[in-house]
């Protein structure tokens, strides 16, 4: 007897650990934690018909829609400097549930997605599938300390870094604001 | 007519498609603007906006953060899609031209207070004319 309730007690526990995975404050302007069901779409499909296989895999921004037929933007993950579309693209088509932060300012509502999971009873997925892909993609451990620092990392950045400079303006530009610092 | 409509409309969802498949088609619009990082200048977590932020604004497209157009009307616009390349995710057409101020022919979605943009033309690019790192310095890490 003692046993099942023991076993009972621990699976309680991890039940409990699962449903209690919840968003996390971020102190950003007009935040608003949010957990909400919705349909993962592919967002120029939703709004234009344009709609190819897959939600265009990965490389299309990605959109909420919820029952109510609100389409939400999540724009933001876990990683610095990343959005959701890695977060969200194993489950395009089909309902999840999204937990997260909306935030308000400057007229626009915009979501920071930190976690989701497949609906009826899929498991709980932290957002911070983009820097195991990324670190993939470019031959990198993803554990490593050049994931950990992707976007200085990244080839498509160096190469735009090393074309245009830091500041976008020409190489002859950050030669001379680095000089003066 | 009406009886038309409602035919070729349960034609359709009987074939799968959704509402949204039947979209209507945008409003045409012209557009002055900067590309942005859409993150960090709705958020405001840093100052967001020209060569200040250009290494910045680099990192959060390449990271699939949503790129828009602040126009010169003060608003957000979410860019879907540019001319031939409907790719909004790191899109290499897209980086190359971000923190620049741009003219732009397009089509505009508003949804939920969001407005999406498909640009058709970027007739004009003017390169970065918001100089402002001296100002502000590189946003965020300083370098």
């Amino acid at each position: 007897m003692r046993k099942f309730a023991l076993a009972a007690l621990f699976a309680a526990a991890l039940v409990q650990a699962d449903d209690t995975r919840a968003a996390q404050e971020w102190g950003l302007i007009g935040e608003e934690i949010a957990r909400f069901e919705a349909k993962v779409v592919d967002v120029l499909c939703e709004l234009t018909g344009d709609c190819p296989a897959g939600c265009g895999k990965g490389r299309r921004q990605l959109g909420l829609l919820t029952d109510e037929g609100r389409l939400v933007l999540p724009v933001k993950n876990f990683t610095p400097f990343s959005g959701a579309v890695d977060e969200l693209i194993d489950f395009c088509g089909k309902r999840v549930l999204a937990d997260g932060l909306f935030t308000t300012n400057r007229g626009h509502t915009i979501y920071a997605l930190q976690f989701v999971k497949e609906l009826p009873d899929g498991k709980w997925r932290r957002a911070n599938r983009f820097l195991p892909k990324w670190a993939k993609r470019f031959g990198f451990e993803p554990g490593g300390p050049e994931a950990k620092r992707w976007f200085r990392n990244d080839p498509r950045i160096k190469a735009l870094v090393a074309e245009d400079g830091k500041l976008g303006l020409g190489p002859a530009a950050d030669k001379k604001y680095f000089s003066e610092q | 007519m009406r009886h038309l409509k409602t035919i070729l409309l349960a034609a359709a969802l009987a074939m799968g498609l959704s509402a949204s498949a039947l979209a209507a088609k945008g409003e045409r619009v012209k557009l002055d603007g900067e590309v942005i990082d859409t993150w960090c200048y709705i958020t405001e977590i840093m100052f967001a906006e020209g060569s200040a932020h250009h290494l910045c604004a680099l990192w959060c497209a390449a990271g699939g953060i949503p790129v828009g157009i602040l126009g010169d009307d003060g608003k957000v616009y979410m860019v879907l899609k540019i001319e031939d390349d409907a790719t909004s995710v790191a899109n290499p057409t897209v980086l190359k031209i971000q923190s620049h101020q741009v003219s732009v022919d397009g089509d505009l979605y508003v949804r939920d207070g969001i407005n999406y943009l498909v640009v058709n033309q970027v007739r004009d690019d003017k390169g970065i004319v918001k100089i402002n790192h001296d100002e502000w310095g590189i946003q965020p890490e300083g370098n």
